[in-house]
């Protein structure tokens, strides 16, 4: 061991444990609602991950509380509670919390006044929530077609009433939609922007990983120079709303996730337990790399470790 | 204020910028910013009318530059262009001079689309590597002439991507680069092509021409710039570019090397602060902010800014009232394109440069970037 780091300040930092038939029932037995990721957790794309039906069923008969926290904006509440009817599970939409719907509610909760517009750099799923929430929402996918003119007498215009501007994954993105957003966070006096999230990449299919929310929100902040109001994961603002709707301490939920950053950096920063599944876009080498300080109190391969576990336990 | 006329194409257009900086009260800056302040809100008009200085409005050059150039060539000296944009080569940036009546040499112009492919030369570039191109032409000529494969550029922002089950985008093992610029057909799928490049291609290096916030296409406004491109890449990949233009050095270090002078020997005058001024600074160079653009004495002296130049001034010919701390002998002198573009700044600056001339002892250059280096 001579010149090598020692290995106990290793071990010290690694306080996370693999989650086994030893520590599940532990675990299961002090949390009252299970806070689910999404993406690599619960599906990759549209594809489901093996054993998820179960693993819910199996919490649910245990009387315990489901939750899907999801950073991706692209869809809805209601949206996303037809892609798990889709899928074969049922979901009820108060169950949903979309970055989509925090950007709607974040808005809402700081009194976003009715005659401002929101210009939105992002899909669907956005411009649905804020219409429910009584917003005007501009821009979406329909500004995907547009260009941006650049003959010397031409200019770009934008709509002055614009207030606020709403930054997540936009698979359309483009440069007409980069300097309408520029030109309002710049121009337009007290403009919000706020971000949906900043995840690098996700498994938006189930082949492979593709650029995030984390893409257009630095696209936006290197032209305007300026840093956004993060509304998703590892923010706590949803938790806000979580605590609203289910009376349960933090301590008594667990948030289950695959990113460390994000999914279990809010886990951790809510006084929540936290499981780390390794299904989605974090390996066990990045779990345990140096460099990595977000410590999940413990790791399993996927989410149907967790019943399976149990059925181990029992044994 | 803009103030615009359609009657004679040599009328000055004022951009919104640079009637800002005679609104600007200022009570440490001397006594002819006030002056000025006070002439420009009264006789706006009539400075239209006495000066036929003309800022470049699309592709028109500005007013007496030509003849400038020619007088000081006449004299043996030699001009370079300098511009962080990169849409055009250098071929190109020469054949656009050529139609405005200017002859220059593509050897005297420095784009960043030329550093970019400069820089990949510099470092050995293998030749059996391919670099993917996340902009426009500009970038893709100059690689071109740099004998560089490449890939990607405009025709990747025709392409489309679905994010549906078994859909899967495959990418070029070999490419060894990515070179990230001001792009106009910016899309998810470039930004995806550059990322698996950047992620999965062992050593594949990230290259950003500039990292400017906004860029000015059109007289009339601000755009967003490569800037946006470049942060839109290093948010997927979470990794830090290589920047090859200002204010990176890279395009000093090329220049100070070609012409063979010591950085010291230049100074460097704009208007923007983060570009033009640290630039110089980062180079070695001694700096000069001009007022007259971008750049208002509030936001030079703002807490917030760490950038300080060696001097400042409301424009070009304030220079000469300027009390310096230290006469310096420069053998370069760096305009912004701002700086000239001044409806007042241009004549000024032509007795500026005799001036300088004349207390020169040595060999005297005048760099007016982007477009102007004039070699004395």
């Amino acid at each position: 061991m001579d010149g090598q780091i020692s290995e106990s300040t290793v071990k010290e930092k690694t306080k996370c444990q693999s989650l086994s038939h030893n520590n599940v029932r532990d675990l299961v037995d002090s949390v009252d609602a299970f806070l689910f990721d999404c993406d690599g957790v619960i599906w990759k794309g549209d594809s489901l991950i093996d054993g998820v039906p179960e693993t819910l069923e199996t919490l649910r008969s245990m009387g315990k509380k489901l939750v899907f926290v999801t950073n991706n904006s692209r869809k809805s509440r209601s949206q996303y509670a037809k892609k798990f009817r889709s899928l074969g599970i049922s979901v009820t939409v108060d169950e949903i919390f979309s970055s989509s719907f925090a950007a709607a509610m974040y808005l809402k909760v700081n009194d976003f006044p009715k005659d401002k517009k929101v210009y939105v750099i992002g899909e669907e799923g956005i411009l649905e929530e804020l219409e429910l929430a009584g917003f005007t929402g501009l821009g979406g996918p329909e500004d995907g077609k547009k260009t941006a003119l650049l003959r010397p007498n031409s200019f770009f215009q934008h709509d002055k009433s614009v207030g606020a501007v709403v930054v997540g994954l936009d698979q359309y993105i483009n440069f007409y939609k980069l300097q309408y957003g520029t030109l309002c966070i710049r121009e337009n006096p007290g403009c919000l922007f706020i971000a949906t999230n900043q995840d690098s990449v996700g498994h938006l299919t189930d082949l492979q990983e593709w650029p995030g929310a984390g893409c257009m929100v630095a696209a936006m902040c290197g032209s305007t120079q300026k840093e956004p109001i993060v509304v998703g994961k590892p923010s706590t603002f949803m938790m806000d709303f979580l605590l609203k709707r289910f009376n349960i301490p933090t301590s008594r939920m667990c948030m289950v996730g695959d990113r460390l950053d994000t999914d279990i950096l809010f886990g951790l920063n809510a006084g929540c337990r936290t499981l780390l599944v390794l299904s989605g876009v974090t390996s066990i080498s990045t779990l345990e790399d140096l460099s990595n300080h977000i410590q999940p109190e413990y790791y399993s391969s996927q989410v149907s470790d967790i019943p399976q576990l149990l059925s181990a336990a029992t044994l | 204020m803009r103030c615009k006329t359609n009657v004679n194409p040599n009328f000055i257009v004022l951009k919104r910028d640079m009637s800002k900086a005679y609104d600007r009260a200022s009570d440490e800056s001397n006594g002819v910013l006030k002056k000025l302040d006070r002439a420009r809100k009264v006789s706006v008009n009539r400075i239209f009318l006495h000066f036929t200085g003309v800022i470049w409005k699309g592709d028109k050059l500005i007013d007496g530059v030509p003849e400038t150039l020619d007088m000081l060539r006449s004299k043996g000296k030699r001009l370079v262009f300098v511009t962080n944009n990169s849409t055009k080569s250098r071929k190109q940036y020469g054949k656009k001079f050529e139609t405005l009546g200017l002859d220059v040499s593509e050897e005297e112009i420095f784009a960043s689309s030329f550093a970019a492919a400069a820089y990949l030369k510099s470092i050995d570039f293998p030749k059996d590597k391919k670099v993917y191109v996340v902009g426009e032409d500009g970038i893709l000529k100059e690689l071109e002439l740099a004998g560089i494969q490449y890939l990607g550029g405009p025709v990747d922002g025709e392409k489309k991507i679905e994010l549906k089950p078994g859909y899967m985008m495959e990418h070029d093992e070999n490419v060894g680069a990515v070179v990230v610029g001001f792009d106009r057909y910016f899309n998810y799928y470039k930004i995806q092509y550059a990322t698996l490049c950047i992620r999965e291609n062992p050593g594949c290096l990230f290259i950003a021409t500039n990292r400017d916030a906004v860029t000015h296409l059109t007289d009339a406004q601000e755009w967003a710039g490569g800037g946006s491109m470049v942060g839109a890449i290093g948010g997927s990949t979470q990794r830090e570019p290589v920047v090859v233009g200002k204010p990176s050095t890279f395009m000093m270090d090329y220049l100070a090397n070609k012409f063979s002078i010591s950085k010291s020997q230049i100074c460097m005058v704009g208007d923007r602060l983060d570009t033009d001024i640290l630039f110089g600074q980062n180079g070695g160079c001694k700096t000069l902010l001009v007022l007259s653009g971008v750049t208002s004495l509030s936001m030079l002296q703002n807490p917030d800014n760490s950038i300080q130049p060696d001097f400042y001034t409301t424009k070009i010919s304030d220079f000469l009232s300027l009390k310096a701390a230290t006469p310096t002998r420069f053998i370069f002198v760096l305009f912004s394109y701002e700086s000239i573009t001044w409806q007042v700044a241009v004549k000024p600056s032509l007795s500026y440069i005799r001036t300088l001339r004349h207390r020169s002892r040595g060999p005297f250059s005048l760099i007016i970037s982007p477009f102007l280096q004039i070699t004395l």
